[in-house]
């Protein structure tokens, strides 16, 4: 006999109160770990998704402003571009050190031209990547798929008043019009959307490009890497990390993450207080056996350890089961957060246990110390 | 011979201003070794008390408290706590044994603080139950036990330290006569064997056995009568 096994035949003998005492811890752990581990998976998730949505660099050519007047008289500005890109430019940008981390590289001409007698802007890109470059468009009609279609953005449908099948004219050619983009808010809604190759031919000037947009996945490289590196593959350029959408992804990403940790913390609590008030509960049923244990020669120290191990057994094996549910919990319901790969985080598992045993010796203290300050003739009393 | 027990205007006052209760008022007396001294009087007269002052469970109002050498009023709680362990036995009326563990671990409960090998304290446990007539029942709950074989557990928790000093509060108060008076043999036995004995009691009957009978009233020593000589 010695007190860790006087605990544990106490906590068999009060089987209901052992497992109300764990329960807070069970749920509290359970809850953590299931949280942690999905957040955890989220984040990934999330940040994969966010990445496929649109990009997040453009590569455009070097240019400087120069401003134009004579005398004191200011006749505007003009950008005087010291390169141009190309559309073999794309293999360049796409044979980077982390080319693993490109998603798409898409390239942009934009180009004013007349189409049926009004004077709007072209923009091109290659019909095929029109789905990746711009997966948030909704189309009334059908998407560019072939050379010699066009898209119009709202405002431009009005303004031609054509819809998806009619025709439009530019450059001695007839285009059809396959579809027709709902408002955006963006430049878009006012320009003609066509095949790369089409805009092309009309600006004359084939293989040109403008810009491209590289979206490229940042969840584990920072984003200026990427940036530095296409720098150096294409001299001429200006490569900028669109930094509000970088921004933005972390945020979202950590807002998941403090959401989790908040919701984790507050469960604790909750279990940290269950207890407290169910090992204080314990205290003052035993009144009389902490008496009588002090009477035969317990020192404070040897009551403090005796609710130590019991508070011990029960929040190691409460915070085990409980990290072992929020394990499977977190399996089980990953796949309705987006998960599509669940795994086990073991990491979440090992905490949340190390943190329940954690917690339920702290909600042990003040029972203990009340418990150890307990007076042998509280038993005496009772004789 | 020099006293075991030692009181010297020992008093225990409860409460505060206004509610203020005497339990025991300047009392004091000696103990020899060997002693068997029996305690009478009737209910409040402060016997209680007087038990929880001398077990070191409580530390009086006003006076000294020597036992076996050792000033009780100089002693920290732990200090209290390893002087009952290691110089008094208690045995209680409603013997106070842990429902929850057998009759062997119960006479171990006192030893489990002890880094003492498992094997030890189970063969101290058992020559202890074996002493007191509970050979081959120690591995009863206290549920499967009568109350003078869990009395006889008690005891032989009491015993487990080999303390000097008994102290015993009505030990056959829950007991019908016969077992009483087994009871009463295993005391006289032990004090036989050196053991000082106090015993707390209503009953006139248990001071055929004793050495001295000390008997409180309202607090004080009413009466203090020596019943049979000390055997040297």
């Amino acid at each position: 006999m010695n007190i860790r096994k006087l605990a544990w035949k106490n906590l068999l003998r009060r089987k209901s109160r052992a497992v109300f005492t764990g329960l807070g811890i069970f749920l509290g752990i359970a809850t953590f770990v299931a949280i942690s581990s999905i957040t955890s998976q989220m984040e990934g998730a999330v940040q994969d998704q966010l990445d496929r949505f649109g990009a997040n660099i453009v590569v455009s050519p070097r240019a400087e402003r120069l401003s134009l007047g004579f005398g004191d008289i200011a006749l505007g500005g003009t950008e005087v571009a010291h390169s141009r890109l190309a559309i073999a430019d794309k293999e360049r940008i796409a044979s980077i050190h982390h080319k693993d981390r490109i998603r798409s590289v898409v390239p942009f001409i934009l180009a004013a031209s007349d189409v049926s007698g009004k004077n709007l802007v072209w923009m091109g890109l290659p019909s095929t990547d029109l789905a990746i470059a711009r997966p948030w468009w909704k189309i009334t009609g059908s998407p560019v798929r072939e050379r010699g279609e066009v898209l119009l953005g709202a405002e431009a449908a009005a303004m031609l008043d054509k819809g998806p099948g009619g025709t439009v004219t530019a450059g001695n050619r007839l285009y059809r019009v396959a579809g027709v983009l709902h408002p955006t808010g963006e430049k878009e809604d006012g320009m003609v959307i066509a095949d790369i190759g089409d805009v092309q031919s009309l600006a004359k000037n084939p293989g040109a490009v403008t810009y491209f947009e590289v979206a490229a996945l940042c969840k584990d490289c920072p984003v200026e890497d990427i940036v530095a590196q296409i720098g150096q593959a294409l001299p001429g350029a200006r490569v900028s990390a669109i930094r509000q959408v970088v921004e933005s992804r972390k945020a979202a990403v950590d807002q998941l993450r403090r959401l989790g940790f908040g919701v984790s913390s507050i469960v604790l609590l909750i279990g940290g207080l269950m207890v407290l008030v169910t090992v204080m509960g314990g205290v003052q049923e035993r009144t009389r056996e902490i008496g009588v244990l002090r009477a035969v020669g317990f020192r404070t120290r040897s009551i403090f350890s005796l609710l130590f191990w019991e508070t011990g057994w029960v929040s190691l094996l409460s915070s085990l089961l409980g990290a072992a549910t929020g394990i499977a919990a977190a399996y089980l319901v990953a796949p309705s957060f987006g998960i599509e790969h669940p795994g086990i985080r073991m990491l979440p598992a090992l905490l949340g246990t190390a943190a329940g045993l954690v917690l339920g010796l702290l909600g042990a203290v003040p029972p203990a110390r009340r418990a150890a300050a307990l007076s042998p003739t509280e038993a005496i009393r009772t004789l | 011979m020099e006293p075991i027990i030692h009181l010297n205007g020992v008093s225990m006052i409860y409460g505060g201003n206004g509610t203020r209760a005497t339990a025991l008022s300047g009392v004091s007396f000696d103990v020899r070794p060997g002693e068997y001294a029996v305690i009478t009087g009737e209910s409040g007269a402060g016997k209680s008390t007087l038990l929880a002052i001398l077990g070191g469970l409580q530390i009086p109002s006003e006076g000294t408290v020597r036992i076996h050498g050792v000033d009780l009023s100089a002693l920290p709680s732990d200090g209290l706590a390893d002087f009952r362990r290691e110089t008094i036995g208690f045995v209680f009326q409603a013997y106070h044994l842990l429902p929850y563990l057998t009759a062997r671990e119960n006479v171990m409960v006192p030893m489990s603080p002890e880094r003492v090998s498992p094997g030890e304290k189970v063969e101290r446990a058992d020559s202890l139950l074996a002493a007191v007539g509970l050979d081959g029942k120690e591995d009863r709950l206290p549920s499967q036990l009568s109350g003078g074989e869990s009395q006889r557990v008690a005891i032989a928790r009491a015993l487990v330290h080999d303390p000097p000093v008994l102290l015993a509060d009505e030990p056959t108060g829950n007991l019908d006569s016969a077992t009483g008076e087994q009871i009463l043999d295993l005391f006289s036995g032990l004090n036989g064997r050196g053991k000082t004995v106090l015993m707390v009691t209503h009953n006139p009957a248990n001071l055929a056995r004793a050495t001295r009978s000390i008997r409180l009233r309202d607090g004080r020593v009413e009466e203090d009568r020596i019943l049979a000589p000390l055997a040297v």
